[in-house]
């Protein structure tokens, strides 16, 4: 075995790094020595390296299973710039990159290969790994096989399986940045084997917390518009919803101000795209969902906002431990108002089905195997709630995911345990109590890093001197009239925008009135539609008109057809009536349905929607008369 | 129970180039009986040690360092196959089924059992009916009738999953709400067809699907034959629907005689044209197709015995060593 002197003459040769970090060096030795290690550090601190050095030795290749493609894009460039031949095997890259990499693989011509856990599902990927000379396993955001942690993902069920399978002198290795002691334990539980945790502390001592307590989402938006270019550098405003992303945006384009919105709804190009532009600070701001900056290898990340507080005190540490990396002093603000608490409240309560929700899908898989899209059409279930009911019964053991040639199908399990809802109860009471916790954070007057690190478990909690409450400085939101009439005059001239173009179709993208909820308009539409209301009123016309003149006035119309109605009566039409008669734009009758059709609303998941609909609109007279009859 | 962290070195055992039933088994003995350490700890010995303690040869211990390396890669594949619900059993586990330990010997017994569905089944006292794929009415009519007097008594239907005879004794088997066990000519990771056909029979737990096999193994005709001891090895009472005087019910027929089994051979009506005499002639046991007059009565079926059996024949009869609860 290497000592600590002759692996840091290669790690000279090799990474140009002169010596390892005491605790790096130390995982490092565990590794060589075929053990099993858990290192829990913070952000920047070098933990890849604890598995790049010893793969360049190991003869083999090494398998990091990571959830993050962007982190994997990263480290490849850069491990390729250091002539270490590492790859990606990811859902991203086309099936034909993906084969001629696992084609190298087995050939041995990759020391590093980094895959998504989910690869572990893939028939192709398996048959391979047999051909495979396997040197160490990774687990990278090791957090993640937790569900105590911020980010439990189903997937990594199987990478602890296959770990609890390995041979026990085969060396393992998972990293995360935040575990907390409950997750830490989870973690070593699961991996089991004779396994060694290497914890560092978790002080970020360039950050400068800072809270700010609000009184409504329009504060939000108005300190933001007044402040953010004042802020030195670039960053990343953090929203509650993907809805918010685009609402910030568009307020901040409103101002004149740099910034793009992100979230994991956009196509995997311009994630990327923007991703990109992030890294060479081409908006002062992104604004993003927390799907963005996790495992992006950027350095100088100046600020970071979060409109909405996060789920608890490890979602918020693991969130601003993307900022500020390279030691320089970083401003991390979180925004509050009471009526923030709902929506994770929300997500905690709504996280779980009912449980006959979850029998009707066991139901359905007691008659046959069954894929996804197969049972979210037998059960009328929503995606999401398919999803979560699925990865519960895996994890149960109460149904099995087996390969039907290419196809992937769910069954139910012989001699299968009774669905268990009390372990849902607990992890519910135990995210309700993370949420306090963060409720706790805003609130405190001590220290805001070391209540941080406190509840990661970290072993020292001094006081950091930088936060808000340690300099005792803290941001007062004034809302000027000034700000207020900006802020109103945003608002009635933003129209959500509906995308729906791509090749398959040949209808263009269009524009909405408002969001549900964002405005009254929705309840407006609600009352006429279910509790007889009456037409739609005249400041919905208004409100559509204002819509079509900002953004479609200069077009041409030939026609207005109106979707005939399921079960609201003349409600659309006579609401197409009156625009038509104010656009001067003729009316067409003869949009009709060829059969009778349910309601969308009691169709649960798009699969049911469509088959709902599809095929029966018919436009009866295509070649009718298009003159204006006004004139 | 195995160990998980146990499995991947019970498939690399069995993954030795040119090493049969018996050479695993012999190796398992010392390994577990002699020795008394476990599988991880045999794998984790010197190579010295592998030699003067264990009798391998160079060759085998070259093999047997190949098959280290590739642990791993065992690992993948064992967490891919219990992921879908397939189940690994190896011969040292009491979820082994005794009955086929103690008719192959325990020394020819397959290693490792791979199986979905209710393994208890292997406890249970079990029945064969085997004979051709091309099998006649009155064959499988004769099949329908021992399957429904196996379920009656609650004896479990073992079968190869052929056409003909295999098929009948399955689906008469089900018809009459018993068990069976079907004995796959493959790897068990290929049989998805089979296991969406009888999915509901699996999950409620009235058949169990087991392989010797490599998982990812195809069909293949040697497959198809090494299979046959197994299911005669599982099977309490072998009954032959229909046989001719060659293939694979045949030959199953004669390895079983020269092991001493008892089987119970259809007398066939005079104008039927198959070898079903000939076995009897060679000291298989002859029932009639009528149920009332046969099975399951042991003192009659022994005067049948004293007119039938004049085994010939029998001198390729192996001489196995005598060891009583192997394993255990």
């Amino acid at each position: 075995m290497l000592s600590r002197i002759e692996a840091e003459a290669k790690l000279k040769t090799l990474f140009g790094l002169e010596k390892f970090h005491d605790n790096q060096w130390n995982a490092i030795e565990n590794i060589f020595q075929g053990k099993r290690v858990l290192l829990i550090e913070k952000t920047g601190f070098g933990k890849s390296l604890c598995y790049q050095f010893p793969a360049t030795q190991f003869k083999g290749i090494t398998v990091i299973f990571s959830p993050l493609i962007a982190l994997m894009r990263d480290q490849i460039k850069k491990l390729n710039t250091l002539n270490i031949s590492a790859q990606c095997i990811n859902s991203e890259q086309t099936d034909e990159e993906n084969q001629s990499i696992i084609e190298q693989a087995k050939q041995g011509k990759i020391k590093i290969l980094y895959i998504a856990p989910e690869r572990q599902e893939n028939n192709e990927w398996i048959e391979a790994t047999r051909a495979m000379n396997l040197s160490m396993v990774v687990v990278d955001e090791a957090h993640c096989i937790s569900v105590w942690g911020h980010d439990f993902r189903p997937a990594f069920r199987r990478i602890i399986n296959l770990v609890k399978l390995l041979p026990t002198n085969f060396p393992v290795l998972a990293t995360t940045a935040t575990a907390t002691k409950r997750v830490e334990d989870d973690i070593l539980k699961q991996v089991g084997g004779n396994i060694t945790c290497i914890r560092g502390n978790l002080l970020r001592d360039n950050f400068h917390l800072r809270t700010v307590k609000v009184d409504s989402e329009d504060e939000k938006l108005a300190w933001l518009g007044a402040t953010i270019n004042q802020i030195p550098g670039n960053g990343i405003i953090y929203t509650g919803t993907r809805v918010n992303t685009e609402i910030y945006s568009r307020w901040f384009e409103h101002l004149g101000i740099s910034s793009i919105a992100y979230n994991a709804g956009l196509d995997g190009e311009l994630r990327k795209e923007i991703e990109n532009g992030l890294l060479d600070n081409r908006w002062k701001c992104v604004i993003s969902t927390n799907a963005l900056g996790m495992g992006i290898d950027k350095h100088d990340i100046r600020f970071i906002v979060h409109t909405q507080i996060p789920a608890s005190p490890i979602h918020y540490y693991q969130e601003i431990g993307r900022a500020g990396r390279d030691g320089k002093p970083t401003y991390l603000i979180l925004f509050f108002t009471p009526d923030d608490v709902q929506l994770p409240k929300a997500f905690i309560n709504t996280a779980r089905p009912s449980a006959e929700k979850y029998e009707r899908v066991i139901a359905a898989l007691k008659k046959e195997p069954l894929g996804e899209r197969d049972f979210m059409r037998v059960t009328n279930l929503k995606t999401t709630q398919v999803r979560v009911i699925k990865a519960d019964l895996l994890d149960q053991n109460i149904i099995r995911e087996v390969s039907y040639g290419k196809q992937r199908k769910y069954e139910f399990q012989f001699n299968a345990p009774k669905l268990s809802t009390t372990s849902f109860e607990k992890l519910r009471e135990a995210k309700l109590n993370e949420l306090d916790k963060m409720l706790e954070y805003v609130e405190t007057k001590s220290c805001r890093m070391s209540f941080l690190r406190n509840y990661l478990s970290d072993a020292h909690t001094e006081s950091c001197g930088k936060c808000d409450n340690d300099v005792q400085k803290s941001i007062k939101v004034h809302y000027t009239d000034e700000w207020k009439e900006k802020v109103e005059a945003f608002h009635s001239s933003y129209f959500p925008a509906l995308e729906i173009e791509d090749a398959k179709t040949n209808l263009v993208n269009g524009v909405a009135a408002s969001y549900y909820g964002a405005t009254n308009i929705g309840s407006i539409i609600h009352k006429c539609k279910y509790e007889n209301g009456g037409d739609f009123p005249n400041s919905l016309v208004k409100q559509t008109l204002r819509a079509f003149k900002k953004y479609f006035s200069k077009e041409t119309f030939d026609l207005i057809l109106y979707v005939p109605p399921t079960e609201s009566g003349n409600l659309v039409k006579h609401f197409a009536e009156k625009i038509s008669v104010a656009l001067v734009i003729p009316l067409s009758h003869n949009l009709v349905k060829t059969k009778q059709t349910q309601p969308q609303k009691i169709f649960q998941n798009s699969y049911l929607k469509h088959d709902n609909v599809a095929g029966t609109f018919n436009y009866t007279k295509p070649n009718e008369e298009t003159e204006n009859p006004f004139c | 129970m195995i160990l998980s962290s146990e499995i991947s070195f019970w498939i690399a055992l069995t993954q030795i180039p040119r090493w049969g039933n018996v050479k695993v088994n012999t190796l398992l003995q010392m390994i577990f009986e002699k020795e008394k350490i476990g599988l991880e700890d045999f794998f984790s010995r010197s190579v010295q040690e592998w030699k003067e303690k264990f009798g391998l040869s160079e060759v085998d211990c070259e093999n047997f360092t190949a098959a280290k390396n590739e642990l791993p890669n065992y690992s993948f594949i064992a967490e891919d196959l219990l992921s879908q619900g397939f189940e690994i059993i190896p011969i040292t586990s009491s979820d082994y089924s005794s009955t086929l330990k103690e008719n192959l010997n325990p020394l020819n017994a397959p290693p490792l059992l791979y199986i979905k569905g209710n393994k208890k089944i292997l406890q249970e006292s079990s029945l064969a009916i085997v004979g051709s794929r091309d099998a006649s009415e009155i064959s499988l009519q004769f099949t329908d009738k021992i399957a429904r007097l196996a379920s009656k008594q609650y004896k479990v239907v073992v079968s190869g999953f052929a056409k003909g005879v295999d098929k009948q004794a399955l689906d008469s088997s089900l018809k009459y709400k018993g068990q069976s066990i079907i004995v796959l000519p493959q790897g068990i990771s290929t049989f998805g067809s089979g296991i969406t056909k009888y999915y509901s029979q699996i999950i409620e737990g009235d058949v169990l699907v087991l392989s010797t096999f490599f998982p990812k193994s195809p069909w293949s005709v040697q497959l198809a034959m090494a299979r046959n001891p197994i299911i005669y090895g599982l099977a309490k009472e072998i009954y032959v629907a229909e046989s001719g005087n060659e293939g694979g019910t045949w030959s199953g027929v004669l390895d079983g005689l020269r092991k001493k089994r008892n089987i119970f051979v259809r007398k066939p009506e005079a104008i039927e044209k198959n070898a079903n005499n000939i076995l009897i002639q060679k000291g298989a046991i002859a029932v009639d197709f009528d149920g009332n007059s046969i099975p399951f009565q042991y003192e009659e079926i022994e005067q049948k015995q004293l007119v039938f059996a004049e085994p010939k024949n029998i001198s390729k009869e192996t001489k196995y060593p005598q060891q009583e609860n192997l394993f255990k």
